[in-house]
């Protein structure tokens, strides 16, 4: 009886440890980590491109939200977990990248994280209300007295950018924070509560007249070519090095993921990025695919980790 | 153009899949409601994987449904229980509960109905007029405004404690304190959180208000045993075979200008975004009870204070569309939530959404109006059923309360700390009442308290530190500060005119 149970054991686990050597993935649900709440921006995009990764991979995806301190408990969820490409996650950076600079303890270290792939970027832009007579950041600059400009946290990557772009062009202003959203941050400017506002060109795009209400007026992208016609990039204002603040949608994976898992994730992430129902969405919904691999998206982290440091003090929110 | 899409949206809902969605939406929000602890957000939050594979429509259908329900399901429990099942049924227990223990449950819930479906009717028929100047509404509420409705909420507290000043003060306090705790919505940084990650976010509001208002009332019940009805009335009731049901209808109608004010008050503060139905119910029941000739009688069974607080917690879902259709901006923590299942379903919600997403808000608009008024019907039907509740030994109701509140909780964000905030929050409720300190004070100050904050913050900054006369030179601000001025002093004019007219007397 003894013998029988001995061999069984010893059987399944001959057969489990072969097909963890086997083909990665076995028949195993991949829990994907998004660290806030149901319905934002990072929800979406993980629920968008669940499907097509499970089409990608041949195994069921299973979103699960872990939201609080302000991203950090589901990066440490990730962190925790076995390192067998099982449990992965997504990262809101460069937020995360700044508050690892400006010394604030996450529980997990970013350079410890398995880096996968980036699914999407946004590209700032700075906007005035239309009606203004603000027509370029020179204009914005030398107004009299400091500009205003209105964003939602201080620790915000919105606000974190605004508050290092224009120090860097050395120009005074007062960033008005607080608002409760990026929507609402815009119709500040539109109400003359406030006079710009930095936020993602995919954002600011519905409130434009080229292409949507025609209540704002871009006057700078932070690109360097331009993206919309006419409206002038950080380059052509000798300042291409402010082109580096972007938003990523960052997939990484707990420390020390095997390589082949990581390859083989990658892949269904591409092919799940250049799925009709991903693209399709992205274009209904204005949101701008910008695919990088584990190579790619660990070299940028690790260029941020190193911009964002020469910017701590500008990048650390006022007392 | 507009009437046509929303005869169109009525029609389509008459096909027999989506009139399926709506009548699952209207079962789901009742049931959400009913629960303490489990309220619209969760449900629309849970719902937001499933809408994922219906046709936007569908998903619209589904989401009004549950949005138009939720609110007259939790006023159920409030009157029962007195535990609100969402919190902005909070203030209907003042004059709900104390019917039930008189044996008029019925009563008060068939007004309860009426005036959710009545005011829900309200607020969808102000938007549709609001909807040409949408836009000015919204730009004319900005940091100022923001800042002086909650003075005007506080005010508000602050006379509707008669008798129990210092306690409400107390209470309001308290509230103010746990709002603050946390990252300051301003500048970030952290205060009050002890080196505990959890508090980073601030205390979270569904487990605190389930802690508040469900978790303290049913360690009440549980120590004070019995049932929620009192023996005396139990007997007379049941000669009565509980009736006033269709009482409760009538009253509505009798008391229109209550029910009319409370969809106002309702519409208004839905429209602005961050303040929810909690601050509209009770305002609505603050004002009505400080202006209504039988004042005294409010908090012990006044029907009007049933209809007051129901009426405007209706109204608000047509109101916070306001903000929506202007520049497709949530105006409520459900709407945030509607726009969410857009985003997923391929449609950037943007200033243009009336223009180029018609069909979906229409949708909701029509999914909200039958479902306000399907919940109340359904309400009215069961609600001979329903009051038996009433007569249940607690030792039966109160687990069954807990274990469900403490699950929805739970289930919202998968965290056990919110939990065991929420058993935390319990006794806190349990020592207010216990001692006879209003908890309802202690809620609107911590809803307020963060808006407070931030938007003075700001108004400081935009003014360049000339904050009074910022405000003055704004017309919204100044009427703001009237209606302050006017709420803080009513009651002392009040009493002013009392002295003379009984000194005349003399």
């Amino acid at each position: 009886m003894k013998n029988i149970l001995a061999t069984g054991i010893a059987a399944v686990a001959l057969v489990t440890g072969g097909a963890a050597m086997a083909e990665y993935p076995v028949d195993n649900n991949i829990t994907f980590v998004i660290p806030y709440s149901p319905g934002g921006g990072f929800d979406t995009i993980v629920r968008q491109f669940a499907p097509a990764l499970e089409e990608a991979m041949g195994t069921t995806v299973v979103p699960e939200n872990i939201s609080g301190a302000g991203g950090s408990r589901g990066g440490q969820a990730v962190h925790r977990a076995d390192a067998d490409g099982y449990t992965i996650g997504i990262y809101n950076i460069p937020g995360l990248t700044v508050n690892e600079v400006t010394g604030r303890d996450q529980g997990f270290a970013l350079s410890e994280v398995t880096w996968i792939a980036n699914l999407a970027v946004a590209r700032y832009g700075l906007a005035v209300a239309a009606n203004s007579d603000i027509n370029s950041v020179e204009d914005l600059c030398s107004k009299g007295s400091p500009a205003k400009l209105s964003d939602t946290g201080a620790t915000s990557t919105a606000s974190v950018t605004t508050r290092i772009s224009f120090g860097i062009m050395g120009c005074d202003i007062v960033d008005v924070t607080g608002y409760s959203g990026s929507n609402d941050a815009m119709i500040a400017v539109i109400s003359g509560e406030v006079d710009a506002t930095i936020k993602p060109v995919s954002s600011l795009k519905k409130y434009l007249r080229e292409s949507g209400s025609g209540d704002l007026k871009l006057i700078l992208t932070l690109t360097e070519d331009e993206v919309v016609p006419g409206v002038p990039t950080v380059a052509d204002i000798g300042h291409p090095e402010l082109a580096k603040f972007t938003l990523n949608r960052v997939i990484g994976g707990p420390p020390g993921m095997p390589a082949d898992v990581v390859a083989a994730i990658e892949n269904g992430l591409r092919a799940a990025s250049e799925s009709d129902a991903v693209t399709s969405w992205a274009d209904g919904a204005g949101v701008e695919l910008g695919f990088m691999g584990a190579t790619e998206t660990a070299a940028m982290m690790d260029d941020l980790a190193t911009f964002y440091q020469e910017y701590k003090d500008l990048a650390a929110a006022p007392e | 153009m507009g009437l046509d899409t929303l005869i169109d949206a009525s029609l389509a809902i008459l096909n027999g899949g989506s009139l399926a969605y709506l009548a699952a939406g209207v079962l789901l929000g009742l049931t959400f409601g009913v629960i303490p602890g489990l309220g619209g957000t969760t449900a629309l939050a849970l719902l937001i994987p499933v809408t994922y594979t219906l046709a936007p429509l569908d998903a619209m259908y589904l989401a009004g449904g549950v949005m138009g329900a939720t609110s007259f399901g939790g006023s159920i429990s409030a009157i029962l229980l007195n535990t609100p099942g969402t919190a902005p049924n909070a203030a209907t227990t003042f004059d709900g509960y104390p019917l039930a223990r008189q044996g008029k449950a019925g009563l008060a819930i068939g007004a309860s109905a009426t005036s959710s479906a009545l005011g829900g009717l309200i607020g969808l028929f102000t938007l549709l007029l609001f909807i040409p100047v949408a836009r000015e509404v919204v730009l004319s509420f900005g940091s100022s405004e923001f800042f002086l409705l909650t003075i005007l909420g506080l005010a508000a507290i602050a006379v509707s404690v008669k008798g129990k000043l210092l306690r409400g003060l107390v209470a309001a306090c308290l509230g103010l304190l746990i709002a603050f705790t946390g990252a300051n919505q301003f500048n970030g940084h952290t205060r009050f959180t002890g080196g505990i990650d959890y508090l980073w976010d601030g205390i979270p509001l569904v487990p605190a208000l389930t802690g508040l208002f469900a978790i303290s009332q049913m360690i009440e019940l549980a120590l004070k045993g019995g049932s929620v009805a009192d023996e005396a009335s139990r007997l007379e009731a049941a000669k009565m075979k509980i009736s006033g049901v269709g009482e409760g209808i009538f009253a509505v109608f009798r008391n229109w200008p209550v029910l009319l004010r409370g969809s106002v008050i309702g519409t208004l503060i839905g429209a602005i975004p961050g303040l929810g139905g909690t601050v509209a119910a009770f305002l609505s029941y603050s004002s009505t009870a400080q202006t209504a000739k039988d004042r005294e009688t409010f908090g012990k069974g006044n029907i009007k204070g049933v209809i007051a607080p129901e009426s405007a917690n209706n109204a608000k879902d047509g109101g916070s569309l306001i903000p929506t259709v202007a520049f497709g901006i949530p105006g409520s923590a459900e709407t945030a939530i509607f726009l969410g299942i857009l985003v997923l379903h391929g449609i950037e919600p943007g200033p243009q959404i009336l223009l180029q997403n018609e069909k979906e808000i229409y949708g909701l608009i029509v999914a909200l109006t039958a479902s306000a008024v399907g919940a109340s019907i359904l309400g009215l039907i069961f609600a001979r059923l329903l009051v038996l509740i009433t007569r249940i030994d607690v030792n039966i109701v109160v687990p069954v309360v807990v274990t469900l509140s403490l699950t929805g909780v739970y289930v919202l964000e998968g965290r056990m700390a919110d939990v065991l905030c929420a058993l935390l929050m319990g006794i806190l409720g349990y020592l207010m009442i216990r001692f006879d300190y209003p908890r309802l004070t202690l809620v609107i100050a911590f809803v307020l308290g963060e808006i407070a904050e931030r938007s003075f913050h700001q108004v400081r900054l935009i003014s360049d530190g000339q904050v009074v006369e910022y405000m003055l030179s704004r017309p919204v601000s100044v009427l703001l500060i009237l209606a302050t001025v006017v709420t803080f002093f009513l009651p002392a004019m009040r009493k002013l005119r009392w002295w003379r007219q009984t000194g005349t007397a003399e």
